[in-house]
């Protein structure tokens, strides 16, 4: 678990995307372990997990939808059940969201949609960028939980300006 | 964790379809690019119908005339609407999501399947209204069928294609007209020709030859896309 702290605009946004593979690096190589060898991020995206700010799934389709989409499209094969044990996992209860679509969601429960995007696959390397923001106390347990669930199955990079955050890592890196 | 799931060799043709029916149902939701083609489609038969109408052009005039009038209807409201199965993705953010998770492939299957849908019920709504509005009288039934179908898919590929690589950049729009302008005017010419000849000729044999140029050039758009979409996508 490594934590990447820094003031704003100091590149912790920049190295993450970097390191998921979404930016190519202006010099030098990102060359990740994963079970089954040495690969460049952009040979292995379903390796990675990745959930920021930034990052936006589909407003016309509903919780549901938009994991179940997802999970179909990288070669899982989740049945409704267990997509709905996935919004139970980020603490959300799926027959309150059943009909909503993910735009009209509230900024912190679209986090935590982010948060189950990114767990979908299970990835042995995951890429959390700002993972509180947004989120209420009951979020913020949700993110300690996806952390300590990555622990078992490989390792998190996370990247923020909030101490709770980064208290979450065995190491920290200051840029 | 979840208990009741399966881990699937993704196969692209499952993965093509879900990002398929994924744009449908956010197409049927929003209704962004039918409502353009549609009001566009509607509103260039009205004005071709009334400047040019069933009486005003010679029986000789009317099969070349009115071949390049209808593949000209066809023609924009491609321009008009399919770029933004791959625009939208770019402008809103999802792009990055979806390439996180899905096959390159698979983005490009489904995103041409779901512009060839579009291009297809623009089709069944042009057509027949063209044919009635226009007295437009097609001997070659066959022929025009598959000139139809032959150019919607050259049209849908290379639009499809040519849509990723616009979506990056800015002036989304002109960009998009300045690339696949050029790139269509060939199956155009070709389907255009290929319309004249339906009109007047029964039979497929005697359009065969612009029935292959057609073939050739969906194969060939087809299979440069498929080959060039993974540096497109993925930069």
């Amino acid at each position: 678990m490594l934590g990447v702290a820094g003031p704003n605009g100091a590149g912790k946004t920049t190295l993450v995307k970097t390191l998921a593979g979404l930016l190519r690096p202006s010099s030098g190589d990102v060359v990740l372990e994963l079970p089954g060898g040495h690969r460049a991020p952009r040979d292995a995206p379903l390796s990675i997990g990745w959930a920021a700010p930034d990052l936006a799934l589909y407003g016309e389709l509903t919780f549901a939808e938009n994991l179940a989409f997802f999970a179909r499209v990288s070669g899982l094969a989740l049945s409704a059940a267990a997509i709905d044990e996935r919004i139970e996992a980020v603490g959300l209860s799926p027959s309150r969201i059943a009909m909503t679509y993910s735009r009209f969601l509230s900024t912190g429960q679209r986090q935590r949609l982010k948060l189950a995007y990114a767990t979908l696959n299970d990835p042995p390397l995951l890429f959390l960028d700002e993972p509180s923001s947004n989120l209420d106390e009951a979020g913020r347990a949700v993110v300690m939980k996806v952390v300590a669930e990555q622990r078992l199955r490989g390792m998190c990079v996370i990247a923020s300006n909030d101490p709770r955050d980064l208290a979450l890592a065995d190491d920290t890196v200051s840029l | 964790m979840p208990s009741v799931e399966r881990e699937v060799r993704a196969s692209l043709l499952d993965a093509a379809l879900a990002v398929f029916l994924k744009d449908v149902k956010t197409e049927w939701r929003t209704r962004v690019a039918t409502s353009a083609l549609f009001l566009f489609a509607f509103a260039v038969l009205v004005l071709v119908g009334y400047a040019v109408g069933p009486t005003t052009l010679s029986r000789g005039d009317r099969p070349p005339v009115h071949s390049v009038l209808l593949w000209i209807v066809l023609f924009f409201s491609a321009m008009t609407g399919l770029s933004r199965v791959f625009v939208r993705e770019e402008e809103v953010g999802t792009a990055v999501a979806l390439r996180l998770k899905s096959a390159p492939a698979a983005v490009l299957l489904g995103k041409l399947l779901a512009n060839l849908a579009l291009l297809t019920l623009v089709t069944a709504f042009v057509v027949p209204l063209f044919l009635a509005m226009m007295s437009f009288e097609i001997q070659g039934v066959g022929l025009f069928l598959w000139v139809l179908l032959l150019g919607n898919a050259g049209l849908a590929s290379a639009s499809t294609f040519v849509a990723a690589i616009v979506s990056k950049g800015t002036a989304k729009g002109t960009m998009f007209a300045v690339l696949a302008t050029p790139l269509l005017l060939p199956p155009l010419v070709a389907a255009v020709s290929a319309t004249q000849v339906a009109a007047v000729e029964p039979g497929l044999a005697a359009g065969a030859d612009f029935l292959k140029l057609l073939l050739a050039y969906d194969g060939v758009v087809t299979t440069a896309a498929f080959l060039l979409f993974d540096a497109v996508w993925r930069e």
